[in-house]
């Protein structure tokens, strides 16, 4: 067999995509099962994300256990699955600024500031036009960020592949978590909380210990919480809650959803894209620099993107030009394509690290884990000159992350303006049943009432959560890292001859730590708004 | 006398909890303490990680008592009682979903419910009253009121949901009936 190079591994990643088990021929052209699932994936995606109440981490829950039931446990498993999750992720970041636009109504949190600018347009007879910068930014946003990860990944993951040893990786750990509980939620001590909180929870009936530690001698805990039903109780089912009551307390509006009719030229022009452009740019830079740290969310990416673009366009906009927040075609770009951008990135500290940075991250995790033989982190970015099948998944990944913004590209902008009467359904029929959905999608998956019961209690304390302002974000990374920190740690004391200081010991892991505990108490000193 | 802030009780809470799990439950419901010797060496004991996760809930705590906060957020009695509602709406209708088919096999089946889990009707009566109730209820609770409708969209979406599962995939079962 011939040695294997970069260039090599990046082919046989496409080769993956393109030429793997075919779904169907389409004019004698073969169409690859990862091909049709991205684009099921996005399709998916943008109605989700335009649809109120739902969103992508909904329907990645939903459908995880699905596509694991259609795929099966095995390696060609990987790309199908983690393809259509990359699309669903994709896809709803688009898809939740259509109800924004038409309906000052954002599909999901990070579109908020899209309502700004994009329903005054709307009202002013510009839907479309609106819609078409909306779309326009955020695959552009969407698309550099990509660009960035597929470049800086691999380095980083071999930067820290030659230099982190094991106390280093659990220095890196312990700081990453220090790092989410701090930026994720106004408080970092309520960061701090819901990350303990996770560590506990998955600790519980794990260890290696014959008895199954924390779980008072019961079955149902002696095997441990299962992380599926913990991830989906906290985030889904808890945020499922908080929307119920919210129709709960309304006062139920009875009367029809009115839409200002198009009128005049709704085309985006060259000079349109040349007016907007520097927005976008700017945009996406933010949203790139601020996606690649783990935990910080889009929306504070939207929110700086738009007060840059703010600042700028106040100086810079003709007397005739709308301002910001009064239908200014900027403002849709500059929000759009910073809360696009963030995507991307936040796969960096995931695909180098193995540290998910966001929900969408955590679910392609739950989906590598569940199917098996590929585990993100620096381990995958292995140059050998043998075959590294993990390598291959990931440029198979990078693939697929092109392929959804090719389709992005192309029909995305079709179908996302397509999609106006989501809005339409009523959430107080809708969330029940998405509620029943989850827990039978669940249940497929785990085969056991104890995961259904879990996933219900940990739905209440997501909700708990939520309302004494707690982020459930670092609970969720806490569960999804609490496993690795604790096997790293062990073998990190046990290699350095059961030193207890071992963390302290290189200066690389202490400057870890020592960054660790300075970004907690850093961060106490000013409280901070809800960025997540 | 000044009233307790949600978040000073919230810490107090947290500081309480941790020194309960980290004194009381973590070394009565833990095999080996911190760290262990076996065989000569050292090695990290199972009381380890669940204590870092008590240091951090610790930390919290006490960062909470001295954290200045915006906005005072907690629960209040509406949130209680919403969040008291939807979980009896849950509690019922999963016990519905795991005993309904068990107690309708018994009294009408031939079989014991073990043997007809995998046959129809049987293996739909828990998911489609357990899941109908639930969300029937949690519909009815949200609007405030009983409506046929409420009742239609509960048993369409069972359906769906079994069509969704069941009948594609052979080896998927729908609740109970993979653990009864």
């Amino acid at each position: 067999m011939t040695d294997l190079g970069t260039l090599d591994y990046i082919w046989l990643g496409i080769l993956a995509v393109f030429q793997g088990p075919e779904a169907f021929s389409l004019l004698g052209v073969s169409v690859s099962i990862t091909v049709m699932m991205v684009a099921f994936g996005l399709v998916l995606g943008i109605v989700v994300g335009a649809t109120p109440g739902l969103g992508g981490v909904i329907a990645m829950a939903i459908s995880l256990p699905i596509l694991i039931s259609i795929f099966g446990f095995n390696s060609d498993a990987l790309l199908p699955v983690m393809g259509f999750l990359i699309g669903v992720m994709k896809g709803s970041t688009v898809g939740g600024a259509v109800p924004a636009i038409l309906f000052n109504t954002p599909g999901t949190p990070d579109a908020y500031m899209t309502t700004l600018d994009g329903y005054p347009m709307a009202q002013a007879g510009k839907a479309r036009k609106a819609l078409k910068v909306s779309h326009f930014s955020s695959v552009t946003g969407d698309t550099f960020s990509d660009i960035v990860l597929i470049v800086c990944a691999p380095f980083l993951a071999i930067l820290v592949e030659s230099y982190l040893d094991l106390p280093e990786k659990t220095a890196l750990l312990i700081l990453s978590l220090s790092f989410i509980a701090a930026v994720v939620s106004g408080s970092a001590a309520k960061g701090l909380l819901s990350c303990g909180l996770g560590l506990l929870a998955v600790y519980i009936g794990t260890g290696e210990d014959f008895y199954p530690r924390l779980s008072f001698g019961s079955d149902a805990l002696s095997d441990g919480i299962p992380i599926t039903a913990a991830v989906i109780g906290v985030l889904v089912i808890g945020a499922i809650f908080g929307e119920l009551e919210n129709l709960w307390s309304q006062t139920r509006r009875t009367g029809e959803i009115e839409i200002a009719q198009d009128e005049g030229d709704q085309r985006l022009h060259w000079s349109d894209i040349r007016r907007i452009f520097p927005y976008i740019g700017r945009s996406a830079i933010i949203g790139t620099t601020i996606g690649a740290l783990p935990g910080v969310g889009s929306t504070l990416a939207a929110t700086i993107g738009y007060a840059t673009g703010k600042r700028i366009h106040t100086k810079k906009k003709r007397p005739e030009d709308p301002e910001f927040g009064q239908g200014a075609p900027e403002g849709i770009a500059a929000t759009e394509a910073a809360n696009s951008s963030v995507s991307g990135a936040n796969l960096i500290p995931v695909l180098s690290l193995g540290i998910p940075g966001n929900t969408a991250a955590v679910f392609l995790i739950l989906a590598a884990e569940s199917i098996g033989g590929f585990n993100p982190g620096p381990a995958v970015f292995k140059f050998s000159s043998d075959l590294n099948p993990e390598l291959v998944i990931a440029f198979g990944l990078f693939t697929t992350m092109i392929l959804a913004n090719l389709l992005n590209w192309t029909v995305g902008g079709l179908f996302m303006r397509s999609l106006g009467a989501l809005v339409r359904i009523p959430k107080q029929y809708l969330l029940p049943v998405v509620l029943l959905l989850t827990l039978a999608s669940l249940y497929v998956q785990e085969t056991s009432m104890s995961a259904i019961w879990f996933a219900f209690g940990f739905g209440i304390l997501g909700y708990f959560m939520m309302r004494f302002g707690i982020s459930p974000l670092p609970f969720v990374i806490g569960f999804v890292l609490g496993g690795r920190i604790e096997d790293t740690a062990r073998q990190a004391f046990s290699a350095t001859g059961g030193d207890p200081w071992f963390l302290l010991k290189s200066p690389i892991a202490a400057t870890f730590i020592l960054c660790a505990i300075a970004v907690i108490f850093l961060s106490l000193r000013k409280p901070k708004a809800d960025n997540t | 006398m000044r009233k307790l802030s949600a978040s000073t009780a919230l810490g107090v809470g947290c500081i309480a909890f941790a020194l309960i799990l980290a004194f009381i439950w973590i070394p009565l419901d833990t095999e080996t303490w911190l760290v262990e010797r076996k065989r000569g060496r050292y090695i990290a004991g199972d009381s380890l990680a669940p204590t870092l996760a008590a240091g951090f809930i610790l930390i919290a705590g006490v960062m909470l008592l001295f954290e200045r906060q915006t906005l005072d957020l907690h629960p209040t009695r509406y949130n209680l009682a919403f969040i008291g509602a939807i979980s009896i709406f849950g509690i019922v209708g999963i016990l519905l979903m795991r005993w309904t088919g068990p107690i309708a096999a018994s009294l009408f089946g031939a079989d014991e419910y073990r043997l007809l889990r995998d046959t129809a009707p049987w293996k739909y009566i828990g998911f489609v009253i357990g899941g109908g109730t639930m969300v029937f209820c949690i519909v009815s609770f949200v609007e405030q009121r009983v409506t046929w409708r409420a009742l239609w969209i509960a048993l369409v979406a069972v359906v769906v949901i079994i069509a969704l599962y069941d009948l594609p995939f052979d080896d998927v079962l729908l609740p109970p009936n993979g653990d009864v």
